[in-house]
């Protein structure tokens, strides 16, 4: 006779779930929705055209990426979470926001069961940077924001100082198609 | 005086930071751990190090260090979980402590140094231990980690 199923067993089974992929960047590990990321590509093989800001204003948004007919503002991963100089080599193209997110390396496609709130101790930076925790592999992660990369206010001081280039980018590529 | 004899007389718990002895309220300290796993991501929240994950719980840990002892703390291998008063909620945290706890009842008294983070004191067998306010504890090692620290990064 089958047996019932352990109900918290099931209950734990009916939680969300969350499809991930776990990026590096210096010594640290963080998680990002996959639902988020419209591509991964290594930086060498990313084709399209690299065009560089009239006006860098903010230290970690130098170029944009042409990709498929759209502009990408590209993050350095470093810079935005302060951590000291590191090699990216991998570049995450967010779906939902012009960025694309330079990384050290992918270290795994996982599933997240669990988000904790981030604890209210933390004040600073991080409460925009991240969605919170999760706990995967007894590890305790940071999950990323995918629209904490570039606010929304960072998005408009890039585009006052360089006004339409993210659009033209896109056009110059556009017509390059036809 | 033992602190189970006399339920009308409050307990503290005391504890080193560093080479300091000093006491918090037994009311707010949940419990003593040793040796968690720590956990440590990028952020620019001063004096807080690291992570520990406690009954499916984020605790984090705060090093009062630098407030009470001027400098960071010596590595802990135990750690005092203790609850904050943050606004309307309440929120555990784990404070690194060096050596022995010991849970004492006694009267508290009036503060005689200048430190602001001191609310009282107790008379140990004639020692004047230190009681701590923790929030302006951890305020004043923050404002002091922020002036040593210009660019706070998480500590590994």
């Amino acid at each position: 006779m089958t047996q019932p199923v352990n109900s918290s067993l099931s209950r734990r089974d009916a939680r969300r779930r969350e499809q991930v992929a776990v990026f590096s960047i210096a010594k640290y590990s963080f998680v990002i929705s996959a639902a988020s990321v419209q591509e991964i590509r290594n930086t060498d093989s990313l084709g399209g055209t690299v065009v560089e800001l009239n006006h860098p204003v903010l230290r970690k948004v130098r170029h944009i990426v042409e990709r498929d007919a759209r502009s990408y503002y590209v993050v350095s991963g470093y810079e935005h979470f302060h951590l000291p100089p590191s090699r990216p080599t991998t570049v995450l193209i967010l779906r939902d926001a012009p960025v694309a997110v330079l990384v050290d390396r992918i270290e795994e496609m996982a599933e997240m069961r669990v988000l904790l709130a981030l604890p209210q101790s933390f004040r600073g930076e991080e409460r925009t940077w991240y969605r919170g925790l999760t706990v995967l592999d007894r590890k305790v992660l940071p999950v990323a924001n995918p629209l904490g990369f570039l606010t929304a206010r960072e998005l408009q001081q890039i585009e006052e100082q360089n006004p339409g280039l993210l659009e033209s980018a896109s056009m110059r590529k556009e017509r390059e198609r036809v | 005086m033992n602190a189970e004899t006399n339920s009308f007389v409050p307990s503290f718990v005391v504890f080193h930071v560093g080479a300091r002895r000093v006491a918090l309220s037994r009311d707010i300290v949940a419990e003593l751990i040793a040796s968690p796993f720590q956990y440590s991501f990028p952020h620019t929240t001063p004096l807080i190090a690291s992570v520990v994950l406690r009954r499916g719980r984020i605790v984090p840990v705060l090093d009062l260090g630098p407030g009470i002892l001027g400098a960071a703390s010596p590595p802990a291998r135990f750690f005092l979980v203790v609850e904050r008063r943050l606004s309307n909620i309440s929120e555990r945290c784990a404070i690194p402590v060096q050596g022995e706890c010991e849970l004492v009842a006694g009267m508290m008294l009036p503060a005689a140094g200048q430190d602001e983070f001191v609310a009282g004191r107790l008379d140990l067998n004639g020692e004047q231990i230190d009681i701590l306010d923790l929030e302006k504890a951890i305020g004043a090692s923050a404002k002091m980690e922020e002036g040593l620290i210009p660019v706070a990064e998480a500590k590994s």
